[in-house]
């Protein structure tokens, strides 16, 4: 009878709110008058229920110490070394590290402080380095979290990587820039007396034909371990350290 | 200091401690089964879409990771030991009343379920997923997720006695009304 008429998997769907408006309609009309059309419905509702009942205990045992001490211990170690780690694993995990190609192009600066002393991008050989003259930069700088990105002018987009201290204990920054031209720049700069200068810089341009951001960032890991850069600040360190600086 | 994420993470032990615990059949297992899946999440966070379901990204990660185990342990040889149907029962040896009992009842008759049907039935039933998103950690079509689902749920219905269609009405099984 009218029992045949809805199948199981139907019903289910409509006792689970999973059915599409035009069905649903069909099945509460036929429910009118179908006392077992209910009972089925009922059914799978209380299938649901008891379901969620017996497994209600699973969720309430507690979770072993051991487990959660080993994985509340992951997230710390990983939310010290977010950008470095990610990195070094190779895994295209965020969205900026993927076009990174392995044109490294250039290492630019060293311990020595230099700084807001590059000139503009270097057209001339094609590639455009950071450049703390640039507008906003130092702004982006003094404000802007690791993890999160603001717009320079003239489309440009920097973006904190990450900060730490170095073996001086000054105030470093990772950061990168977006250039319109798609290439983007890896830069660090310190804040040793209440300036930002640029203490290294590559470009990494953007590449078709694959991509290698662990091996393009080479350059910067093996400075950041020869300038003794502590691990990356967590965000309440960073904050903190941030705030200092105005 | 945990992000958000981490935070996340951390609140959904419990959930995915219980889908693994019905995914390997053993508490030991699962729980290694649980840091792996975590392992993997927090390597690979930036494939997580903010403002999806972040249970429902973690337990594909897990079944994921699950399947590639088992999958490792057939060629190697070695046998899961499974702990029958009690695996789903809490351990902590309460009093038999009678609600218990019907509870136990029930998670007997879920940890007697094909693998494939208690694992949509849990994602669906209990961990409220969408037909969808459970088509999406189970990697199957939403119409293989509703007849896995139906199946699951009328062996339910038939072990602890629900009564469905109007001819079973004379059929109680020991459910008190």
């Amino acid at each position: 009878m009218t029992q045949e008429r809805f199948s199981d998997e139907t019903l289910m769907a409509f006792a689970d709110g999973e059915l599409p408006p035009e069905e649903r309609e069909a099945v509460e009309r036929a429910l009118e008058n179908d006392p077992a059309l209910g009972e089925r419905v009922a059914a799978f509702l209380d299938s649901r229920m008891r379901a969620q009942d017996a497994l209600k205990p699973l969720l309430d045992e507690p979770v072993p110490e051991a487990l959660a001490a080993r994985v509340s211990g992951m997230i710390g170690e990983q939310s010290n070394v977010t950008a470095f780690r990610q990195r070094q694993a190779g895994a295209p995990a965020r969205r900026w590290a993927l076009p990174l190609a392995a044109s490294v192009a250039l290492v630019a600066g060293a311990l020595g402080g230099y700084l807001a002393g590059i000139s503009g991008p270097d057209t001339e050989s094609g590639l455009r380095m950071a450049d703390l003259s640039q507008p906003g930069i130092v702004t982006a700088l003094n404000s802007v979290a690791s993890g999160a990105e603001t717009g320079l002018a003239a489309g440009e987009r920097f973006r904190a990587i990450a900060s730490y201290r170095d073996a001086d204990n000054t105030l470093c920054r990772e950061f990168e820039v977006d250039h319109a031209d798609g290439s983007t720049v890896v830069a660090v700069a310190c804040l040793p007396d209440g300036t930002w200068e640029l203490q290294f810089t590559v470009v990494a341009q953007q590449n078709s034909s694959g991509y290698a951001p662990a091996s393009s960032l080479e350059a910067l890991d093996a400075y950041l371990s020869a300038v003794g850069a502590g691990a990356p600040m967590s965000a309440e360190e960073e904050e903190a350290a941030l705030r200092s600086t105005d | 200091m945990a992000d958000e994420f981490g935070q996340e993470l951390i609140a959904l032990l419990p959930n995915l401690r219980r889908f693994a615990i019905s995914l390997c059949k053993s508490r030991d297992i699962a729980d290694d089964l649980v840091q792996a899946t975590c392992e993997k999440a927090l390597a690979n966070r930036g494939s997580y879409q903010p403002g999806t379901r972040m249970d429902a990204w973690l337990f594909r990660i897990m079944r994921n990771a699950w399947i590639d185990r088992t999958r490792r342990q057939r060629t190697e040889g070695v046998q899961t030991d499974i702990d029958d149907a009690h695996f789903l029962i809490g351990q902590d040896g309460a009093a038999a009343t009678e609600a218990r009992l019907v509870l136990n009842e029930t998670a007997r008759a879920i940890a007697a379920l094909p693998d494939e049907q208690r694992e949509v039935l849990l994602l669906v039933s209990v961990e409220a997923l969408s037909y969808k998103e459970a088509a999406t950690v189970l990697d199957v079509p939403i119409g293989t997720v509703m007849s896995r689902l139906a199946r699951a749920r009328k062996k339910i219905m038939d072990e602890v006695g629900i009564e469905g269609p109007a001819e079973r009405s004379g059929d109680k099984k020991g459910i008190a009304k």
